[in-house]
């Protein structure tokens, strides 16, 4: 697999470089120079980056619990994964939602606010500081403050909602509202997103609207022609990093569930809570750390492993070219 | 984590492609070749470990000494007393504590192989995969040298405490289940003794059941959810004399009538009163240990509970007027008297420094009469050796003798270990609980139940 | 505040325009900041009261944060988060700035295949490698500590060699030709051009690493959940609220201390900050 990856980005390799080769000695002190340079680098990807990817390969065709050898298995391990293991369904199902709900949301989210931002001519200043705040909280301590905030029997958002008349939900204790309530975090802190959307807005040139606006053309029409387009590698960007965020998303509902649940052994994190309410917010990293971490199955984890990088690395070949600032040819 | 890699970052207009070069794919292949040869390597030399003993015990003991346990508070406390103990008598010893251990992480730090000497842990389900991997060291080699009497250990403790023959921990005090019930609602609800059978069970249950004007749930006689607090397949296996897996570790659960027959009757329990109302109320309570807990405020008339629920009771609701009774059976199946027995391990870690100082405290907190009878009167589990079950000194009170007396019961039951833990019980908790509420066919469920655990008991081997 | 002039777009209703702009960004900035606002004030609401149906502290009670400070090892998770949080920043500096500067300013063979590795390993998840590398800290007794979450930053970390790397590009590479012509080596032009010029861009590279540690959950829960002694303060409050059950005033008190240094030093270091998140893309 990581040839496969490597090899389609590597395509940006440049051939004039490689036509410059062989010509001057300077050229040599300088590959020499920078190979010096990059050293402790190259030395960190095959450290922590190419060896454990081929040792993960390697361990998911054995039983490991790391006590003892390796035993060879075959395919047990993707066996158990694709037919057997009764929590891969929860775990892939509420990962998929995250990708397909929480992803959308958010940066639909920012982009409105950045677009505010943009049009109300508050880029910088008060406004902006403001709307970016949330993402400077840590994680951990947002998510306690949610799982306080939308406590069902004495959370303030249940006491507003009563004192108008709502009856609220259970939130983070109800299997039908715990992720949603992810979202409702999700958006909150949605302000790196913002920034970055925002930068872009600023980049689309002026006088395009203003030539747009001569001819007649709306707001509406203004947005759909003119900045969608411009702006459009910023949101491919923020799409692929979004989605392989969400594949991985475990701080966040591990936290929540240990928190909600009050289970004493929250520490854990993936403990007796593991996925609480019921098992709506086991996702699938959760579940490959407990196997992992836990039961220390290291074979089966290792073989989820392989199969969640396949699945990012299929999501970076298929996108990767389309982003330009991963691609990596000179200016 | 994942906030990472969303940082960063705008982009510039596309630009065209230059085709692969073979020069980064030969080398890249000659990267993928060293690493995959590292890799081999480095998997390869992870074992070791055990290994021959002193032919006889030190003389004199000197040295320090780790002990890793999932005590807090009060509780750790009683373990520091008998701690002391141990330093008094061997003075030379130091022994480091580490309390409030989670039971994940000293599983993690012995798995690690991190130099911990003696570690206590409160489940019973670490015995099959940390006695087949050497996680804990086997102890016969000790118990043969220095001829300890295994016999004093009650049958079920000496049961769960090792796996396929190899003895690699020793029981240091037991959690024995049975009903509580509290004596002032029974009494206002003119029910005279403590139900026998599931029937009684739920008939004083719903009698002792009371709602609010709104139909929601002000008190509940029994909470039939079985993922509430102490509710769970372990804990109510006596009332059907549940077995889990046969000699060959497949699983039992789903050929058995008596599970069936249990689970069938809890949902009926639970309908009749309505799955909503029981979570919405059982939502609201207080957590088990704290506090709170809802047997101890009043809120739950009876429930099912582990023999320490009376030092709580003692420690945090003094006024409490409750009794104590074997857990209820269902007629003809289940044996009146006896429960299910499971209880905290103790072994010494593959990673131990001094195994000897580390068998020197073993031997003190498992076998030592005093010692257990000790623990037992500060913490009020049952001690796991005759000898001290029979003690004088050990303090009996009415309440706490149903536990002392349901522990010696010879149809008391455990859960076997397997090297997949107590992977089996959480599925067929799990299932249980998908049953509880959404109801279905019991007999595909419990056939499922059966399936998933054979297949991860192969996933996880012998 | 920034007040609207010389909008260019519609001019009947400016004004209206204005106000209907600016009350939405009040509706939005209220949402954003309330939570925070019911935090702190739970957090100075007595154990009691914070179980109750009030949402404004009476009287105002700071017991909450005596607590946090007398019954917690608040010290040593402090201190913890911030060994974790400063060397891994230095480390990674050390290590990482040579490595972007090489990517962006010197022209070799072989320079994109190692881009490309290094955007690969940023954007992979790090449960792909997380089995192997647990077991190579735990074959070297690390396990228990945050080293195996410190010492790779010496090693280069890829995320910061990127950002490096796209401020890097902005500096025309003929000022370091300039210097190269006066015979400087590359590490001259690096230490003595390229450095002093990126200083806004090292700095919120410096600043993403340290935040980015000072968060960590997943890395301290890998490594020290078996080991308080080394627990960080993130992960502290996790595990904390584990342990004291329905205290949600303590846990509020915690809440809010946990966030204080994060928002002291963003408030200092907010452009470099901002222009860090925003332009790190700007590139030739």
């Amino acid at each position: 697999m990581s040839t496969a990856t490597l090899a389609a980005g590597a395509t940006a390799t440049a051939t004039p470089s490689a036509s410059r080769r062989q010509r001057t000695s300077p050229d040599a002190r300088r590959r020499r120079v920078a190979l010096v340079m990059l050293a402790p680098a190259l030395l960190g990807l095959a450290i922590f980056f190419v060896y454990p990817l081929i040792a993960s390969i390697f361990y998911s065709f054995t039983r490991y619990n790391q006590l003892q050898d390796p035993e060879f298995v075959g395919l047990l391990n993707y066996r158990y994964l694709f037919t057997q293991d009764p929590q891969i369904a929860a775990a892939v199902t509420n990962t998929l939602w995250f990708v397909v709900i929480l992803v959308p949301v958010r940066i639909v989210f920012a982009l409105l606010v950045a677009g505010l931002l943009a049009r109300a001519r508050a880029a910088s200043g008060f406004w902006r500081t403001l709307f970016y705040l949330p993402a400077l909280v840590p994680p951990v301590a947002s998510v306690v403050a949610f799982v306080f905030l939308f406590n069902p029997g004495t959370g303030p958002v249940n006491q507003i909602l009563r004192a108008v008349g709502i009856p609220g939900p259970l939130w983070f204790n109800d299997p039908n509202w715990s992720k949603p309530s992810l979202v409702i975090l999700g958006v909150w802190v949605m302000g790196d997103m913002m920034i970055i959307f925002l930068a872009a807005l600023l980049e689309v040139p002026r006088d395009l609207y203003e030539a747009a606006s001569l001819d007649g053309a709306s707001g509406i029409q203004q947005v759909r022609h003119i900045t969608l387009p411009t702006i459009s590698p910023v949101i491919g960007f923020s799409v692929v990093t979004g989605v392989i965020a969400a594949l991985q998303y475990f701080t966040e509902a591990a936290v929540a569930s240990g928190v909600a649940s009050g289970k004493a052994t929250v520490g854990g994190g993936t403990g007796s809570g593991l996925g609480y309410p019921g098992t709506s917010l086991l996702t699938y990293t959760q579940l490959l750390y407990t196997r992992g971490f836990t039961s220390f199955q290291f074979g089966y984890a290792s073989a989820m492993a392989v199969v969640l990088f396949v699945i990012t690395a299929v999501l970076l070949v298929l996108t990767m070219r389309r982003i330009s600032i991963f691609r990596a040819e000179e200016s | 984590m994942p906030a990472r890699s969303t940082r960063a970052v705008r982009s510039t207009a596309s630009r065209t492609t230059a085709p692969v070069r073979a020069t980064a794919r030969r080398r890249l292949a000659a990267a993928l070749a060293l690493t995959a040869a590292t890799a081999t390597l480095i998997a390869g030399c992870t074992s070791g470990g055990g290994g021959a003993i002193d032919k006889t015990a030190p003389a004199h003991l000197k040295g320090t000494v780790s002990l890793w346990h999932f005590f807090t508070d009060r509780e750790a406390k009683v373990v520091q007393t008998a701690i002391d103990g141990f330093e008094k008598a061997n003075p030379d010893v130091t022994v480091t504590i580490h309390a409030g251990q989670d039971d994940e992480k000293l599983q993690k730090a012995i798995s690690s192989g991190q130099s911990i000497d003696v570690g206590l842990s409160y489940t019973t389900a670490i015995v099959g995969s940390f006695c087949s991997s050497g996680a804990f060291r086997d102890l016969g080699p000790y118990v043969k040298r220095d001829k300890v009497d295994l016999g004093d250990i009650p049958q079920a403790e000496r049961d769960y405490t090792e796996y396929k023959g190899t003895r690699c921990t020793l029981p240091v005090l037991a959690d024995v289940s049975a009903l509580m019930y509290n004596k002032a609602q029974f009494a206002a609800a003119g029910i005279a003794a403590p139900p026998k059978t599931l029937d009684e069970l739920k008939a004083d249950a719903l009698k002792l059941t009371t709602y609010n004007a709104d139909g929601s749930i002000k008190t509940l006689g029994f909470n039939p959810l079985i993922d509430f607090y102490e509710n769970s397949p372990e804990h109510w296996s006596p009332m059907i004399d549940g077995q889990w897996l046969a000699k060959d570790g497949s699983s039992l659960i789903g050929q058995s009538e008596g599970w069936k027959k249990l689970l069938t009757w809890q949902k009926d329990f639970v309908d009749e009163i309505g799955y909503d109302k029981l979570r919405a109320f059982t939502s609201g309570l207080g957590q088990e240990f704290s506090a709170d807990n809802a047997f101890q405020t009043g809120q739950v008339a009876m429930q099912i509970d582990g023999e320490y629920r009376s030092a709580f009771i003692a420690d945090q609701a003094p006024d409490l007027d409750y009794g104590t009774a074997p857990t209820p059976v269902l007629d003809g199946i289940g044996h009146y008297g006896a429960s299910y027995v499971a209880g905290n391990v103790a072994g010494i870690a593959k990673g131990s420094k001094n195994p000897e100082l580390a068998w020197a405290l073993l031997k003190y907190l498992a076998t030592d009469t005093d010692t257990q009878v000790a623990l037992a009167n500060g913490l009020k589990n049952t001690p796991t050796l005759t000898s001290a079950l029979t003690s004088p000194k050990l303090e009996v009170d009415e309440n706490y003798r149903t536990f002392v007396d349901a522990a010696a019961n010879e149809h008391t039951l455990t859960s076997p270990a397997t090297t997949d833990g107590a992977a089996y019980l959480k599925t067929f908790q799990d299932a249980w609980n998908d049953y509880q509420e959404h109801g279905g066919d019991l007999t595909k469920i419990l056939k499922k139940v059966d399936a998933d655990i054979d297949a991860a008991n192969q996933l996880a081997g012998p | 505040m920034t007040v609207s002039v010389g909008m260019t777009r519609r001019r009947p209703s400016r004004l209206l325009t204005w106000i209907a702009e600016h009350t939405l960004l009040v509706t939005i900035g209220v949402l954003t900041i309330a939570p925070i606002v019911f935090v702190i004030s739970t957090s100075l609401m007595s154990s009691r009261q914070a179980l109750t149906a009030t949402l404004v502290p009476n009287p105002v009670d700071f017991s909450s944060y005596i607590r946090v400070f007398t019954e917690l090892p608040l010290g040593q998770w402090f201190g913890n988060a911030a060994l974790y949080a400063v060397l891994a920043t230095v480390f990674m500096l050390v290590s990482s700035v040579p490595a972007a500067y090489a990517l962006a300013q010197i022209r070799f063979r072989g320079a994109n295949l190692i881009f490309t590795a290094i955007i690969v390993a940023m954007l992979l998840p790090p449960q792909v490698t997380a089995v192997p590398v647990y077991v190579m800290w735990s074959q070297l007794h690390l396990t228990g500590t945050l080293w195996p979450l410190i010492l790779p930053n010496l090693l280069g970390d890829a995320f910061s060699i990127f950002l490096l790397r796209q401020f890097f590009l902005t500096i025309p590479k003929e000022y370091g030709d300039a210097a190269r012509l006066d015979s400087t080596g590359e590490w001259g032009v690096l230490t003595r051009v390229v450095v002093p010029m990126a200083r806004p861009g090292i700095a919120s590279a410096a600043i993403f690493l340290f935040f980015h540690s000072w968060n960590d959950y997943y890395g301290p829960l890998l490594y020290t959940s078996e080991n308080p002694a080394a627990w960080p303060v993130s992960y502290g409050l996790a595990t904390f609220r584990g342990q004291h059950g329905t205290d949600w005033s303590m846990t509020m008190a915690m809440t809010v201390v946990i966030m204080i240094p994060v928002v002291v030093i963003f408030f200092f270091a907010q452009k470099a900050f901002v222009e860090g998140i925003a332009l790190t893309g700007v590139k030739g």
